[in-house]
């Protein structure tokens, strides 16, 4: 009977950490993106700074899907 | 009619303990906001009482999972169910009063599994069902989410360990806005289903509930959902202290890396149907995010007593349920019992309450500020 969720059990330890990172990633190419985008903008190299801003744009679909893929999981169970 | 002012009974002590179950696990989902300023402390609980709320009404599978595998449903009567109750609502009362996290979860299950014990002995806890779905998951959890933690509180400095730290730090702090909700939505999801799952067993032990069908009726969900929020709402300060300052002082990085784990873990669990603790997934982020930073920033010897009163959850809950069942039974199997330890127990929690209100609130606004 134990042996039944084991294969679950197995899921969660790899899917947890790898949701874990998925977020952790996503959101620091935001704020990586952002801040060195600022701070380009600032040096006045603005073509560095449209491409700091679209790598926190990818960080940002990143964690928006992350997101939305974890609330689909929670409203398409039962 | 004894029978049905017991469900009644039943009922609404189920209720109190999901408002418990609100008050007391409200640090698991705002704490780390609160404690790194992501979030006023009121705007944290409203928040987390509104998502708790929604979150309720998500899914019904994890009350499924408790109303038919924990203990014989064929074995389990209204007063059985009320006594568990009673042990639940002790320990989370006990544990708040000390403002110790433990598992509400845990304290539920182990309610219900003491005063089934007690009233038909060994036969009626389902022994592989208790170890598959609650303990193997609960030993696996607080591991999962702290390593969990510590790998992204790792990445998290590699990434923008360099950066200016303001931009940095609100850059964590409108994360952890999206991690505290995502947090609480699922807490609703987890934990108000876990009343529900009880309410459920009772209904069908009164026989008002097909026992084939462990789906809880639609004013089930409504009223559960409805509780928890409020007790959500109310606070539980002393708990959200001990979460979010006195393990250590975290960064805004380190509470969005303790939620995210968290949230990770407990979403993923909810999706693989295991009554999960909420409190043992994120009280293990946090130790983890905090631990990967620098081992010696957290005060172990506070995670160890946190760690003792999760052993002791499961045990004493069930004494205290087995006892409760006891004294209900010696006044025969009408009502007379439940209602005269639902006096004693309100008595208790008016003087708890009184105590402590009286020694002034544990956390303001004003003294996250001042930190």
């Amino acid at each position: 009977m134990i042996a039944t969720d084991t294969a679950a059990l197995l899921e969660l330890v790899w899917a947890a950490p790898l949701a874990a990172l998925t977020v952790t990633i996503a959101w620091a190419l935001v704020i990586l993106g952002t801040t060195k985008a600022a701070d380009a903008r600032r040096e006045g190299h603005a073509g560095q700074a449209t491409l700091h801003l679209g790598v926190a744009a990818i960080g940002a679909a990143l964690f928006t899907a992350a997101v939305v893929f974890g609330l689909i999981v929670m409203t398409s169970k039962g | 009619m004894d029978s049905d002012l017991i469900l009644v009974i039943v009922v609404a002590t189920a209720l109190a303990f999901d408002f418990t179950n609100g008050f007391h696990d409200t640090a698991n989902a705002v704490a780390t906001s609160i404690s790194t300023r992501a979030l006023a402390p009121k705007t944290a609980v409203g928040l987390s009482a509104i998502l708790n709320f929604v979150g309720a009404f998500i899914s019904i599978k994890v009350a499924a999972t408790i109303a038919s595998g924990i203990v014989v449903a064929d074995l389990v009567d209204t007063t059985v169910i009320f006594a568990g109750l009673i042990g639940a609502i002790v320990w989370n009362l006990a544990t708040w009063y000390f403002g110790l996290p433990s598992s509400s979860s845990h304290a539920l299950i182990g309610g219900v599994v003491g005063s089934a014990f007690a009233a038909s002995g060994p036969d009626a806890i389902l022994g592989g069902g208790l170890v598959e779905k609650v303990i193997v998951p609960a030993l696996v959890a607080p591991v999962i989410a702290f390593l969990a933690a510590g790998a992204c509180i790792v990445i998290t400095y590699r990434m923008v360990g360099r950066l200016r730290p303001g931009p940095v730090n609100r850059g964590y702090r409108l994360g952890q806005i999206a991690s505290a909700s995502l947090l609480s939505l699922s807490h609703g999801l987890n934990d108000a289903q876990k009343t529900m799952g009880i309410i459920t067993l009772a209904l069908i032990a009164h026989g008002s509930l097909d026992g084939s069908s462990a789906e809880p009726p639609f004013w089930v969900v409504v009223s559960a959902a409805t509780a928890i929020a409020l007790g959500t709402y109310s606070g539980g300060w002393r708990i959200i202290r001990t979460m979010g300052t006195k393990i250590y002082k975290m960064d805004p990085a380190q509470g969005f890396a303790a939620q995210g784990g968290g949230a990770a873990v407990l979403l993923t669990a909810s999706h693989l149907g295991f009554p999960l603790s909420t409190t043992h997934s994120i009280t293990g982020a946090v130790l983890g995010a905090g631990a990967a930073k620098r081992l010696s920033a957290v005060r172990w010897g506070l995670a160890g007593n946190i760690a003792v009163a999760w052993v002791l959850t499961i045990p004493a809950a069930a004494s205290v349920g087995a006892l409760t069942y006891g004294l209900a039974r010696i006044f025969g199997d009408g009502a007379l019992g439940p209602v005269l330890i639902c006096a004693c127990l309100l008595m208790l929690m008016v003087a708890m309450f009184g105590k402590r209100l009286r020694g002034g609130p544990a956390l303001t606004a004003a003294s996250t500020e001042a930190r």
